[in-house]
């Protein structure tokens, strides 16, 4: 039965991709696409019933997989020599050598190590890979047929798309399940390989360049992985997740020797998360369709970065490398979530508050508590849900306007009711109680209690985070009284919005059960105790408590009361904006009857402060400090 | 459980009329700075009753229901500080009801609520990190971020944190907008951006935005009150004292730019911080 | 009991928007005057707003003109009921010296109905404060509340 799911979850989509390659009858890849989602998130759900558990295929496959790592690394290669890119040809170079020496000098036995292993952590991970993944690749399919036909292409490019965006799905799966850290790194090239094809999927002159870049610092990433497991084998003597982190509180004691290796993992975990100073990678993948963008910062790509530091959090903890890292989170959450306040740009908001998010995330795991590790965890599940929600509405918006700026979706909700009302509810959802999000970050704050330099940036990252999200949400409902026009959208795009809104939703209404099930376990097999008691669902601890059903039963029932005395609201009541009694309304805008009687359209624009946030401007120091963070972490935490 | 909900119920109701009387006086004394006589103590019922009175009055139908959640939200905000629940929690709930107002004025095209609501954004930028500051200042005293273990402490914490307590008059001059920080909205005779956020706000919605400030003043003057835990007498000086130095200073500042707003309070609040922190970590 | 006490609050609490609709400033400034220490109309609970959606009073100044009487009359339309409006000195009343000019329409009763009109070149600030507690005994009156 676990082989059975395993390969459900890991190997199927593989192979599934390399149908969908060759396949170029569309209703067949619908089909195929559709039951490939229920097959995973059927597979992920059982898998998580079934609870954690070790596994070893059979040998055959670990020498697949060593095949595989040489596959990837010469097309990786190819890719720079045929740029004539020397970052990247150098740093695959060198992979490749040192996995030469890693595999067939320094481990031996393959095979003995067992290949997967799962604890919730990794089961919640193939949940949110395995369901949110799946929706999105569901959504590709109404939205790759619209923009294919926005671009008129003669032969359609999506075989090779959903070829990739399926098999991201199964490494990422293979990624966190990986219990072999040398089956992980070859889980950990497939994604960088399969992001640098998707961000080049539409092949225009800025889509190869951003693509390039992605490519070359997750090269970057992968050579310290590499690197990292070289030290790891040396100072520990084995590549098994499992037993590295068992041995944890020994190395913790030991210290020294083992932070080298753990330095350049979270390294490794950095660059693909995109936290600064790579944070450029993630907002140049804003090219790619809309699908991509989704998958890399919901549930894919930038989520495995977090993961391998969430991960290895036990190892470090109490060590001044996780201070640092500590330090360095919380800082990317503020200077990213200022960068997003600057932007007009609806997707590079999205960017940049994911990598504020997961800065967090990463903060917590440096400040490395049960609390601040549930509060991770937490953060990994709401984000990914909320995210992924608010790219797809992103796609659908700009698929209707043909824009993706913020100022472009003013009054929003007259033209697309059901998707700015979902665009709402995910914005919402990302930043009120009492949803998860939210819930995770009262968590994280208050566990960074006692770390004040970590405190005052996030309490500075908190506050303009309210402002970016804030103004975008007021905007969608600009619109004079009357009905909405209906709204036309195919039924692969409005499915998932509305299970993900719904989920959204649903999931933060049973965050007591989510956290009781999953969460509180795994903190207790790592760090030997939970951080949260949870009575009538309330969360508390010795420090706060966060009652999770009375404020939704309360705030639930304040906004019904909003709604229902909103609903008496009638034509007759409804008045022009005050405008110095000039107001005049054409074809149903706003605005002032000007000199001469001509009529001026009222506009408005959001403050964008761009003499605070602006992104030229910032980007740079905010490179040079997190660099800088970075370096001292290495020489002073981890050396 | 019982008390609390007793409490809770009490707040619920007090509080609103706590609030409109601390408004009156507030009303009252500012009238005596400018030597005028002034409004009786009972007028922000009044102006309230006859609001709820009018006539409806909206430009789109958000704009009711952000009102309503904004007043929802202000409530449980304080009736949350009754219980003794937690003080990051209640804030997060105060920001539902600012949020929802910064909605509503944005959903209208009215160009002064949308300055307003922008302004408002930035206001709210300002004080939310200085009162997240303070909060946290608190749990490092009290080890908690429980209101009820503020009431466990053998002395005030004014001792402790007294920068802090001058961080916590600077957040809450800007959320109650008053002078030098009244910038997306003012309730003085000198207006600017016709009302600011308010503006397209009318009669029962803007009864419903003033109950929500009377709530919001409770809520405010309740976190002043922790600052002095332990005596009865001394909440009741500490927050007299505090809000008739808002009022003084409501009165003889003038109206600072958003700028100067954001660079001062954060810049304000991080130093003062530090210097406390330092302090109590010597101590 | 409820309605009881919005009526009071109705009668204890209006609130005015001034609009100078043409006016040679000379009102303008008896109006502003209420609000100054001497006259201090706080004391009845009169607050000079500065939007037509807050206020219950239109005190109005100064003559109609061609121009302006759609702007006099959106402000008006922008005011919740119940409300009430006052004209302020002899132009805001009849047209004054004006009322003969070729750009002007008259008094603002040509344009919406007055409840209160206060005469004066300019109008006393006392005959200002005193038309509007005209205006809230007319209120009064229709409301069916004893005076």
């Amino acid at each position: 039965m676990l082989d059975t799911l395993v390969f459900a979850t890991v190997l199927l989509p593989f192979l599934v991709a390399a149908v969908l390659l060759v396949l170029r009858e569309q209703n067949v890849r619908k089909v195929i696409l559709v039951a490939t989602a229920g097959v995973l998130v059927l597979a992920s759900l059982a898998m998580l019933r079934g609870g954690a558990f070790i596994l070893s295929p059979a040998p055959l496959y670990d020498s697949l997989v060593t095949l595989g790592d040489f596959v990837i690394l010469l097309v990786v290669l190819f890719v720079g020599i045929k740029r004539r890119n020397q970052i990247i040809i150098w740093l695959t170079a060198a992979q490749i050598l040192g996995l030469v020496w890693l595999d067939f000098f320094m481990v031996e036995g393959h095979g003995t190590t067992p290949a997967f292993f799962a604890d919730d952590l990794s089961l919640i991970m193939v949940c949110i890979i395995s369901i949110v993944g799946s929706l999105i690749a569901v959504y590709g399919i109404g939205y790759m047929k619209e923009h294919e036909e926005h671009l008129h292409l003669a032969k359609s490019k999506q075989p090779r798309f959903f070829f990739f965006i399926v098999l991201f799905l199964g490494a990422m799966n293979g990624l966190v399940l990986a219990n072999n850290l040398l089956w992980m790194y070859f889980f950990w090239e497939c994604t960088t390989l399969c992001s640098f094809m998707l961000i080049g999927h539409d092949d225009t002159e800025i889509a190869r360049k951003n693509a390039e870049r992605a490519l070359w610092m997750n090269v970057l990433g992968g050579t310290a992985f590499l690197f990292g497991l070289i030290i790891l084998q040396k100072v520990a003597g084995t590549l098994s997740l499992a037993d590295i982190l068992a041995r944890g509180p020994e190395f913790a004691v030991a210290g020294g020797a083992i932070l080298i290796p753990m330095f350049l993992l979270v390294f490794a975990g950095m660059t693909k998360a995109a936290q600064a100073p790579f944070q450029s990678w993630l907002t140049g993948a804003m090219v790619a369709p809309t699908p991509v963008s989704a998958l890399l910062h919901s549930s894919t790509m930038v989520k495995a970065g977090v993961y391998i530091i969430v991960r290895l959090a036990p190892i470090y903890a109490g060590t001044y490398l996780s201070n640092f890292i500590a330090l360095f989170g919380a800082f990317v959450f503020l200077a990213t979530a200022a960068l997003a306040a600057g932007q007009s740009n609806g997707k590079k908001v999205l960017a940049y508050s994911t990598i504020s998010n997961l800065a967090l995330i990463i903060a917590c795991a440096g400040i490395n508590t049960p609390a601040a590790i549930t509060a991770a965890i937490l953060l990994i599940i709401f984000h990914a849900i909320s995210k992924a929600l608010l790219f797809l509405c992103v796609g659908a918006i700009e698929q209707k306007i043909g824009s993706r700026d913020i100022e472009d979706m003013r009054g929003l909700y007259a033209r697309m009711p059901r998707t700015a009302i979902i665009t709402i509810i995910g914005v919402i959802t990302m930043m009120l109680p009492p949803f998860g999000m939210l819930m995770a970050k009262w968590m994280a704050i208050e566990s960074a209690q006692g770390q004040f330099l970590v405190m005052i940036m996030l309490a500075l990252g908190s506050g303009l985070t309210v402002l970016f999200w804030c103004r975008w949400a007021g905007i969608l409902l600009a619109t004079p009284f009357g009905k909405p026009q209906p709204e036309a959208q195919a039924c692969s795009v409005r499915l998932p919005l509305v299970i993900l809104a719904a989920m959204a939703v649903l999931v933060s209404l049973a965050s007591p059960f989510v956290y009781n099930g999953l969460v509180a376990p795994v903190v207790a097999m790592y760090y030997k105790a939970a951080a949260y008691t949870t009575s009538y669902g309330n969360f508390d601890s010795g420090s706060g408590v966060f009652i999770v059903y009375p404020l939704f039963v309360l705030l639930g029932l304040g906004l019904y009361f909003a709604v229902k005395q909103s609903r008496k609201v009638t034509a007759a009541q409804i008045s022009a904006p005050y405008m110095c009694g000039e107001q005049q309304t054409v074809d149903g805008k706003a605005g002032f009857l000007g000199p001469l009687g001509q009529h001026v359209a009222a506009a408005s624009g959001n403050y964008y402060l761009e003499q605070f946030f602006g992104e030229a401007m910032l980007s740079k120091w905010i490179n040079v400090v997190a660099l800088a963070v970075l370096v001292i972490m290495l020489f002073g935490g981890a050396l | 459980m019982i008390t609390k909900i007793v409490i809770a119920i009490l707040a619920l109701v007090l509080a609103p009329i706590a609030g409109a009387l601390i408004t009156g006086v507030d009303r009252r004394v500012t009238a005596w700075l400018q030597s005028r006589y002034g409004p009786p103590i009972l007028q922000p019922l009044y102006d309230v009753l006859k609001l709820l009175g009018k006539e409806p009055m909206v430009t789109n139908t958000w704009q009711a229901l952000c009102a309503y959640v904004y007043v929802v939200a202000a409530a449980l905000s304080v009736v949350l500080l009754f219980i003794g629940s937690d003080l990051l929690l209640i804030f997060f709930v105060l920001t539902v009801g600012a949020v929802f107002l910064v909605m509503g004025a944005l959903a209208s095209p009215s160009p002064y609520s949308q300055v307003g609501g922008q302004r408002e954004l930035l206001q709210m930028l300002a004080y939310e990190p200085l009162l997240i500051l303070v909060f946290a200042a608190i749990a490092m005293v009290t080890g908690s971020f429980k209101v009820s273990a503020v009431f466990e402490l053998s002395r005030p914490m004014l001792y402790d944190i007294p920068l802090m307590f001058i961080v916590l008059g600077y957040a809450l001059t800007i959320k109650l907008r008053k002078s030098p920080f009244d910038i997306s909205a003012c309730h003085h005779a000198h207006q600017e951006l016709v009302r600011g956020v308010y503006t397209e706000y009318s009669g029962p919605y803007l009864a419903m935005i003033e109950i929500a400030h009377w709530y919001e003043v409770i809520l405010v003057l309740g976190f002043c009150g922790l600052f002095w835990s332990t005596s009865v007498v001394g909440m009741i000086v500490l927050v007299a004292l505090t809000y008739l130095a808002e009022i003084i200073v409501d009165n003889v500042t003038a109206r600072l730019t958003w700028r100067w707003m954001l660079k001062s309070a954060v810049g304000m609040g991080v130093v003062l911080t530090i210097v406390n922190m330092l302090w109590l970590y010597a101590q | 009991m409820l309605g009881n006490m919005i009526n009071k609050g109705r009668i204890k609490s209006p609130w005015v928007v001034h609009f100078d609709c043409g006016s040679c400033n000379g009102c303008d400034i008896e109006v502003l005057a209420c609000l100054t220490p001497i006259y201090d109309i706080e004391r009845f609970g009169i607050i000079n707003v500065g939007n037509p959606k807050h206020a219950d009073v239109l005190l109005v100044t100064g003559t109609v003109n061609q121009r302006n009487k759609h702007v006099l009359k959106n402000i008006y339309d922008q005011m919740p009921g119940p409300k009430a409006v006052i004209a302020i000195g002899a132009c805001g009343c009849t047209g004054g010296v004006f009322r003969e000019a070729y750009n002007v329409v008259g008094g603002v009763d040509k344009v919406i109905p007055v409840d209160v009109y206060v005469p004066g070149c300019p109008a006393r600030p006392e005959a200002i404060i005193d038309g509007v507690v005209a205006a809230l005994e007319k209120v009064k009156t229709l409301l069916g509340m004893t005076a």
